[in-house]
Parts: C-alpha cells; sequence; structure tokens
C-alpha cells in the first residue's frame, strides 16, 4: 500500500481538534451576564468534571470520520506486484504471436511456432492460457484455457499472412485480456521477429501491474533481402492512337551486400510482356522502366514480379505471391500488383429545349476539355429524357428546360439512383408544380438586371468540394463575370447555398437526394444572360461542378493490405452509370485466394471492401445490368520488407516501464483500467468517511435532544 | 398580548408589551384601572365613609366624631369608628443594583419600574401619600411621600438606571430612620443576599409599624437556569466569572434558588412581612391583586 499524494497524510494532525474542541471549546464559549454568582458559587464544581469525555462514540466517530478522508485525499493505492501473488500462483499466460509476412522470411515461422509451443509447455496444468495472433490486427484464436494441447493446435494451424507487424494493438488486446484475470500472475509472451517498423510508441499502452513480458525473439535466416517499391505508371495518348502506359517499378536492397543482374518480369493478365534485368547496391534502391504497352478497353492485371518465374499457364491465380523465391528468403515483397484502367470518361448527358445547339457551346467546349476525368458529351432533347436516356449518363445536365411531369419523374429515380442533376435556368426553365419540393429551391420570376449594375457572384462556400480549388488568393476571381438575369431562387431548408448574386439571393444551390445530388444555378450556362462562360474561371468551374455531380473520384492503380476499397468510387471511375450504379441487387467479390463472396446491401450509401490477401480483388454488380467489373490490386505494406530490428527491452520498458524483461517490479506501470481499479480505494475511504459524518450528525443531535 | 388570568373578566397585559409604551402613567393607568374594572371592586378600601363601630367617647377625643345621633337616642357619648384611616403612606424602595438590569425579553428593572410606577398610581387614587427611594449600595433618589408627588416619582422612576452594584443592609437602615410615621413600604428588589441580611435590613423598618411588603423580582432564566450551552458566567455585579456546564449545574442551582425563595417566605411570615415571588414573565396584575388582597386585609384587621 502506497500513497499517491502522502503529503495530505499531514491532514491527520486535524484529528486532534475534535479532542482540543472536545476538551477547550467548553470554557471558550461566550461569556453569559448573569445577576449573580452568588448561588453558583456555592455549588462545589470539579474542575475535572469540565474535561472529561463523555460522548466516547462521538469523539471515536468523529476521529475515524476524520482519519478516512484524510486518507482518502492521500489516495492510497495497492502496488502491482502487491497486487501479483507470490511466485506459486497460477498464471495468466497471454501467447503473442506474430503472423506478419515478414514471419514467412526462411524458416521464422517454424521457429517461430516451435518458440511458441514451447512456452505454452512451460505452462502448469493450473494456467490460463491465451492464444493471440496479430499483424496489422490482433485475434484471439484460443482465450484462457488450460488446455495446452488446444493451444498448440492453434499455433500449428496459423499460418503468416500478408500483414505488417503492429505491436500496438495486440499488446493492448493483451492488456485487456489479463485485467479481466483473475488468477495472481501474469505473463505475456511475444513471439516475433521485433521488427524496428513494427513499433511505434504509445505512452497510452500499459499492460496490468505485474504484468511478466518474456520477448521470444525468433531470428530469420541471414541472406539477401530484396522489395519491390510500388510501380509507376505514365500515360500517354497520342491522336489516333490507343491509350500506352509505361510501368516503372522499383527494387530496394536492404542488404549489405550488392545484388546483380536481378530479373524484373511485367506480367499483363497473367503473360509475361518483359523482363528487365537490374543491379541494385547493397543498401540502395533501383529502377526498371518497361517498354510502353498498348492499353486495352478492358481492366488489365498486372504484376511487376523480382525473379523469373514464369506463371504456369492460365491456371495459376495471378498476382499470388509464390510460396519460395530464388532471389531472397521473403517472397511476399518480390511481387507488386496492379491496375490498368482505360482512362473511363463520364457520361454526360446534356439536355436542351428544342434545337439550340448554340446554347450548348460553350459547356461542350468546357466538357470536351481534360483527362481526369474525361466527359463524354451527349446531347438529348428534353422530350428524350422521359426514355432511358438518362440511364446512359452519370450527370444531367438541363440547359434551360422546361422539364414535363415524366422527365420529372423519371430525373427524380435518376438523382436518388446516385446521379448527379445541374440545372441551369434561363427563361424556359420550369419544373413540374407537384414536384416542387424535390427541388433544392424553388424557381422563381426572372430578375432584370439589365437596367443599372449587372448582378455580380459572391458570397461563394469555399469550403465547398466545387469552390475548393478557388479558395487560395489569385485563384479565380467570379466577381468579374456579370449577369444581367436571373430567376429568382428561394432554397428549401435541407438545400446548401453554395453561391449567391451581390443582392444576396442565392445562386448555386444544391441538395442532396438520396444517393445523388441536384445543383440549382440561377442563370444561363451560355452567354444570353450572363457572361461567364467567357471568364477564365469557366473552365474550372464546370470541371468541378462535373466532377461533384458525378460523384467521380481518381482510382489508385494498386492499393496496401488493410485498406478499404471504395466500390462505389471505383465504379463511377470505371465509367458505371447511374442505372448500373441503381443496381442493388448485390455484388458478387472474388478474393485473390479464390473465394467468392456476397456484399450484402445493408449500407446503400458506400459499399466499402477491406483488403486482406496479397493479389487481385474482383467485384462484379449481381443485378440485371452489370456494371463494370471492378477490379482491385492489393499488395503487401512494403514497409514490413524492413527486417532492421529492436531491442526487445525496449518495447518491455515501454509497456512496464522497466528495461528488463520479466517481472514488472516496483516501477510498474500499469494500464488505466487496472491503475484505476488499483486507486479506488479512496473512493471507498471517502465514502465510509461520510457515512461516519451522517452517523456522527445523528448521534449527536440524540445525544443533544437527551441532554435538554 | 393579552394574558388569562385567574380573575374572572380581567385582561392582563404582558409586562414585555408594556414596557414598550415608554410611558409610566400610561402604563400604570392602563394596569390598574384595567384591573379594577375587572374586579370590580371599590378603589376606596379602607376609605373613611366605610363604618365599622361605635365605641364610648373618652377624654381627648375629637368631638367632631361623636355620633350625635345615637346621643340624642341614649343620651350617651358615642365615638363613631370608621374602617381604615386612609392618607397612609405609601413608600417604594425600589433596587436599582446592576443585577437588576438582567432579563431576557424584559429586565428585572423595567419590570419593577413598571410594578412600582402601578402600585404608586394606584396608592395615589386612594389619597395615600406616595413617596420613592431608588437605592443600590447607597440611597440614589429619594421622593419623600406626599400626595402631590406622583408626577415626581414616575419622572424619578423614568430615569433610573441599573449601574452600580447593589447592597440591601446598608441602605435601608439609614432608611428605616426616615419612616418615622406608619405607613406601607414596598421594597421591590431581587434579593440577591442571605436571607438573615435582608431581614435584618428589612426589620427595622417593620419594627416602626409599617406595613412591609417584598416583592421579589426574579427573571425565568434565573428561576429556571435554562442555558444550554457550556459557558463562562459573569457576575453582572462583581464581573467574576466562572466557566459553568449548565447541564450538569442546573438541578443543584434550581434547588439553592428554591431553597432560598422557601427561606424567604419562611422568614417573611415569621416577621410579619409580605413576601411576593414575581416572575418577570407573569403580568402585573398578578402582583397588583395580591397588592390590594393584602392592602384590604390589612385595613380589616384595624
Amino acid at each position: 500500500m502506497s500513497f499517491l499524494t502522502p503529503l495530505f497524510l499531514l491532514g491527520l494532525a486535524a484529528l486532534a481538534i475534535p479532542v482540543l474542541v472536545h476538551l477547550t471549546q467548553r470554557e471558550r464559549k461566550s461569556v453569559i451576564a448573569f445577576p449573580s454568582l452568588m448561588f453558583l458559587k456555592k455549588i462545589p464544581y470539579e474542575s475535572v468534571q469540565k474535561r472529561r469525555i463523555r460522548d466516547w462514540l462521538l469523539l471515536a466517530l468523529r476521529l475515524a470520520a476524520l482519519a478516512l478522508i484524510v486518507a482518502a485525499f492521500a489516495r492510497p493505492f495497492l502496488r502491482g506486484s502487491e497486487v501479483a501473488a507470490a511466485p506459486g500462483g497460477a498464471r495468466d499466460i497471454v501467447v503473442l504471436l506474430d503472423r506478419s509476412y515478414s514471419m514467412g522470411y526462411g524458416d521464422s515461422w517454424s521457429r517461430a511456432q516451435r518458440a511458441a509451443a514451447d512456452a505454452i509447455g512451460s505452462a502448469t496444468s493450473s494456467d490460463r492460457i491465451s492464444v493471440v495472433l496479430f499483424a496489422d490486427n490482433a485475434e484471439v484464436v484460443l482465450r484462457s484455457t488450460p488446455d495446452r494441447s488446444r493451444a498448440v493446435a492453434e499455433i500449428n494451424a496459423a499460418a503468416p499472412g500478408p500483414g505488417s507487424t503492429k505491436y500496438g494493438p495486440a499488446l493492448k488486446l493483451a492488456g485487456s485480456l489479463l485485467v479481466e484475470s483473475m488468477l495472481p500472475r501474469k505473463e505475456v509472451i511475444v513471439v516475433s521477429d521485433f521488427q524496428r517498423s513494427g513499433w511505434q510508441p504509445d505512452d497510452t499502452l500499459r499492460l496490468p501491474g505485474g504484468t511478466v513480458i518474456t520477448p521470444a525473439v525468433v531470428e530469420g535466416a541471414s541472406g539477401p533481402s530484396l522489395a519491390l517499391t510500388p510501380a509507376t505508371l505514365l500515360r500517354t495518348r497520342d491522336a489516333g492512337q490507343p491509350e500506352r502506359v509505361t510501368v516503372t517499378a522499383g527494387v530496394l536492397n536492404r542488404t549489405a551486400t550488392a545484388a546483380t543482374a536481378i530479373p524484373v518480369q511485367l506480367e499483363m493478365d497473367g503473360r509475361i510482356v518483359q523482363t528487365l534485368s537490374v543491379n541494385v547496391d547493397a543498401n540502395a534502391s533501383a529502377t526498371a522502366t518497361f517498354a510502353p504497352v498498348s492499353i486495352a478497353t478492358t481492366t488489365t492485371r498486372a504484376t511487376v514480379r523480382l525473379g523469373s518465374e514464369a506463371p504456369a499457364g492460365g491456371a495459376v491465380q495471378t498476382g499470388v505471391a509464390p510460396t519460395a523465391s530464388s532471389i531472397d528468403a521473403l517472397a511476399r515483397d518480390n511481387v507488386f500488383n496492379f491496375v490498368i484502367t482505360p482512362s473511363a470518361p463520364v457520361p454526360v448527358t446534356v439536355v436542351t429545349q428544342g434545337n439550340r445547339d448554340d446554347a450548348n457551346l460553350y459547356l461542350s467546349r468546357a466538357l470536351a476539355i481534360g483527362e481526369a476525368p474525361r466527359f463524354e458529351t451527349s446531347l438529348q432533347s428534353a422530350e428524350a429524357l422521359a426514355g432511358d436516356a438518362a440511364d446512359r449518363a452519370r450527370l444531367l445536365i438541363l440547359n434551360d428546360v422546361s422539364v414535363p411531369e415524366a422527365t420529372a419523374a423519371k430525373l427524380v429515380t435518376f438523382v436518388e439512383g446516385g446521379g448527379g442533376v445541374l440545372m441551369a435556368l434561363g427563361p424556359r426553365a420550369s419544373w413540374p408544380s407537384a414536384r416542387e419540393a424535390w427541388l433544392p429551391a424553388a424557381i422563381g420570376t426572372t430578375v432584370d438586371r439589365t437596367r443599372g449594375a449587372a448582378a455580380k457572384l459572391s458570397g461563394m462556400d469555399y469550403g465547398h468540394a466545387v469552390f475548393e480549388p478557388f479558395r487560395a488568393p489569385r485563384s479565380g476571381d467570379f466577381s468579374t463575370a456579370r449577369f444581367y438575369a436571373y430567376r429568382g431562387l428561394k432554397a428549401v431548408t435541407d438545400a446548401t447555398v453554395l453561391a449567391r448574386f451581390d443582392t444576396g439571393e442565392p445562386a448555386l444551390v444544391e441538395r442532396t437526394i438520396g444517393r445523388g445530388r441536384v445543383v440549382m444555378f440561377a442563370s444561363t450556362i451560355d452567354l444570353s444572360w450572363n457572361d461567364l462562360a467567357l471568364k477564365p474561371v469557366f473552365l474550372p468551374f464546370v470541371h468541378q461542378l462535373g466532377r461533384h455531380l458525378s460523384g467521380f473520384r481518381e482510382q489508385p492503380a494498386s492499393l496496401t493490405i488493410g485498406e478499404v476499397l471504395d466500390i462505389d468510387a471505383a465504379e463511377i471511375a470505371a465509367g458505371a452509370t447511374s442505372s448500373a450504379a441503381r443496381s442493388e441487387a448485390g455484388r458478387t467479390v472474388l478474393t485473390p485466394s479464390g473465394q467468392r463472396r456476397d456484399l450484402s446491401v445493408r449500407s446503400p450509401s458506400s459499399a466499402a471492401l477491406e483488403l486482406v490477401e496479397q493479389g487481385f480483388y474482383e467485384v462484379r454488380a449481381a443485378g440485371r445490368e452489370p456494371g463494370p467489373v471492378i477490379v482491385a490490386a492489393a499488395n503487401v505494406n512494403v514497409a514490413e520488407s524492413n527486417l532492421d530490428r529492436m531491442d526487445p527491452k525496449e518495447l518491455v520498458a515501454a509497456v512496464t516501464g522497466t528495461g528488463a524483461p520479466g517481472s514488472t517490479g516496483a516501477q510498474d506501470v500499469v494500464p488505466d483500467e487496472a491503475q484505476e481499479l488499483a486507486q479506488r480505494v479512496w473512493w471507498y475511504l471517502l465514502f465510509a468517511g461520510i457515512l461516519l459524518l451522517i452517523a456522527e450528525t445523528v448521534l449527536a443531535q440524540r445525544l443533544s435532544r437527551a441532554t435538554r | 398580548m393579552a394574558v388569562h388570568s385567574p380573575i374572572p373578566g380581567a385582561r392582563f397585559v404582558d409586562p414585555a408589551v408594556l414596557a414598550r409604551i415608554g410611558n409610566l402613567e400610561m402604563v400604570a393607568k392602563t394596569v390598574v384601572d384595567g384591573l379594577i374594572n375587572g374586579t370590580h371592586r371599590s378603589p376606596f378600601f379602607g376609605a373613611s365613609v366605610d363604618f365599622a363601630e361605635h365605641r364610648g367617647y373618652v377624654s381627648g377625643d375629637d368631638i367632631r366624631r361623636v355620633d350625635w345621633r345615637v346621643f340624642a337616642r341614649t343620651d350617651k357619648y358615642y365615638i363613631k369608628e370608621f374602617e381604615a384611616d386612609s392618607n397612609a403612606n405609601f413608600s417604594v424602595l425600589l433596587d436599582i443594583s446592576k443585577s437588576m438590569s438582567f432579563g431576557e425579553k424584559i429586565s428585572k428593572l423595567d419590570y419593577a419600574k413598571t410594578l412600582a410606577a402601578c402600585l404608586t398610581y394606584l396608592a395615589n387614587q386612594q389619597r395615600d401619600r406616595v413617596g420613592l427611594v431608588t437605592f443600590d449600595e447607597g440611597i440614589v433618589d429619594h421622593v419623600p411621600p406626599s400626595a402631590k408627588h406622583l408626577d415626581v416619582i414616575l419622572h424619578t422612576l423614568d430615569r433610573a438606571k441599573a449601574e452600580k452594584p447593589g447592597h440591601l443592609v446598608a441602605p435601608l437602615k439609614r432608611l428605616a430612620d426616615h419612616f418615622g410615621r406608619r405607613g406601607i413600604i414596598v421594597v421591590i428588589s431581587d434579593f440577591y443576599a442571605e436571607p438573615d441580611e435582608i431581614f435584618e435590613a428589612v426589620g427595622p423598618l417593620r419594627f416602626r409599624g409599617n406595613d412591609v411588603i417584598l416583592f421579589h423580582v426574579l427573571d425565568s432564566q434565573e428561576v429556571d437556569f435554562s442555558f444550554n450551552e457550556p459557558s463562562s458566567f459573569e457576575d453582572l455585579e462583581s464581573g467574576d466569572q466562572i466557566p459553568i456546564v449548565p447541564a450538569a449545574l442546573a438541578d443543584q442551582y434550581r434547588s439553592l434558588v428554591a431553597a432560598h425563595i422557601e427561606a424567604l417566605t419562611t422568614r417573611s411570615s415569621q416577621q410579619r412581612v409580605d413576601y411576593m415571588l414575581l416572575n418577570t414573565s407573569q403580568p402585573l396584575d398578578f402582583a397588583l391583586f395580591r397588592f390590594l388582597s393584602m392592602r384590604e386585609r390589612l385595613a380589616r384587621t384595624r
């Protein structure tokens, strides 16, 4: 038992107060004037009588209450070493087994399994064993069991995965398992190669007091260690030629010996396209740039591989790491998978009233420029929209269109399914009044600003995605555009006004409906009502609107294991139309290991897939109108290939506060919960003190009444 | 505040309320008239209109007192005697020692002053000659008895303040010489002295044929000793202090006070002195009623 604030114990001197009060207070009371002491002086009056303590119980209660309260303020706590019983008690053992891909280096894994099995074998029948496998995340495969054979079986059944080492989550999990433990001794056995990259010092990470940490270091076989860094893709497009991609791979040599004539091969869709030979100096990196390749119309699965193993025909799953390699003892980082996708355009349908091609001139030209994304524009009349024209688009631009009821109904479905609509309002623009509540703003009358000063745009919401690129100074000036007429807008409550005219009236209003968005622009996007189309900001403005409304996000060529694939965004980037995105019947995922999984449609707003295997994931929509097949490449974290080791003492010291493995000793630090548990004594003391004070009050009142 | 009294129809007024009035004449009038109206007794007790008896004329009798009607019938001289002779000297001896300033709601001095005023007023109404002596360790004020001194007495009472320690024997012994003519002497005090000492002082007054009435004025706290907290008790006159635990001493104190009162009562009856204990929480009317009863009794004994 120790105290956090022992100085408070000085307060025990206060124990003398009730005694002093008891003894002296009677004489210190205020003087009462009395006519004559004639009779009082006649009464035999012993001085001992006034000093005698009569209510011993009352005094004892007061003293005990004071002592308890003082003790509570001194914050007593039980030391961890006291919490844990003396040697000889039963142990609660947590075996943390590292299954990151670096454990696949040489025979590291089998030695790790042996070390874990040995640790389990040393347990007695009264001990309880938990087995935790960890890499990026920690997973309890066996919870607190005395069955040693089962624990060994779990260890033997485990295999290293593609994850990278992270000690933090594993130690936290071990701590939470041990906090619940009722056994007197607690032990954590860490079986790992103790890679430095896996340890991030964390002040909040503490194990329960008295926990013994035993590191079991698994030394990998020494030898060459090469790794591939993420490849870079350079796309080129010549007029009339298909798009071409130049792939550049990086090779990292982490050993002290130079590697010469290392074959680096590029495979596309299972076929070896090209093989290069690179020399890498000791502790250095080199690049290998492959000849440009033409991109097919569909997604291509590409792999850069160290070594010259050719895939055996089409039967072998592409991208999956080989189990052995002639290059080095760690095979997983010798493969880098990526996806080459043709840059799919975002289908945009521009709807006009009648044959007003001139009205779309500036808009069409603006949309035709740009690569990321590329907008594929098609023109439609408002009448044709009632058919299935909308289904082929991600974005509909209604350029001053009077929308009939049938088209409005179609638009509602289109937007709720994830499509985007931009409504530019001119003199012809109208919307069925029955569906007016659906719009971001009610369309009002035309405001004529041809007389006097023309209206300007002001009050842009630069925090919004549309205006975000214009946020910095000198990044586009909207105020130079003159608006000679516009339609009055009255935004609904859940709509966002993105820009206003200088009169304060809304100019650009957005509303999110279902999975899609609608943006209303109060003026035209040609020159009839304003000259915005002539200003430099017009092109980036239209592109930002297009990107935002179509939900376009650029997709990376490869992802790292542990990351999450946003399937919706990937589908849009692959050129999915609104109707394809609407098919919520479900999606089927084919994992790199060949397993088939159905993604449920629990969260229609976004579908996410966590990548846990190395290789190519394939996602297909299961509806009647299947969208594009999404292929995502998952690679191991290249940081894990760095086999630099840390001193296990460093980890033990960080978690327990002492450098030496073994008992955490006198200076051990326990996790917050356990610490709180050990220090909770003060709470009980304070509570008991208050109870005693209440009892004292009641008793004192009764005694006082009795004496009266 | 009205207090129910044992006398039917009488309204007794709380002394604490009276003390707030400030005008002693008004207070006295209120109390005395209220009492008289309530009791329906003649204020002129012992007056000369009440016939008592006839006796034979002896030489030296005033011939104006001969009943000539009886002489006409019997041809003998008879003197007509009346019950009492009015115009007695009525003197109040008021103790204004420091201890009289004590009191919880109303100080004993205020109570005593009111009592003295009432008695004087009452006596004056009976055409007695009224006088007043205030004393502490010596004589402070002396208003000789006179039928016209009511105003002076009330004014003297009004001015009286309890400032000095008191001593009963010395002033009273000195006063005994002054009361040469028989009269009624009312001593109002808290009698903080031994009974022997008190009667040593009162005896000379009594021996000169005066009717002596002792009004022993005490506060409730002096009788009950209803203190709770341990405190230092300071003697108002000597300034001595004693630490007291009331709870431990109250019983003994009360018994001592009771013994003191008992001793005073006994000695009073032995010496044919009228003694009355007054608690300042009691209405004055009790004291007046008692006084009237006694006065009437005295008159009948003539």
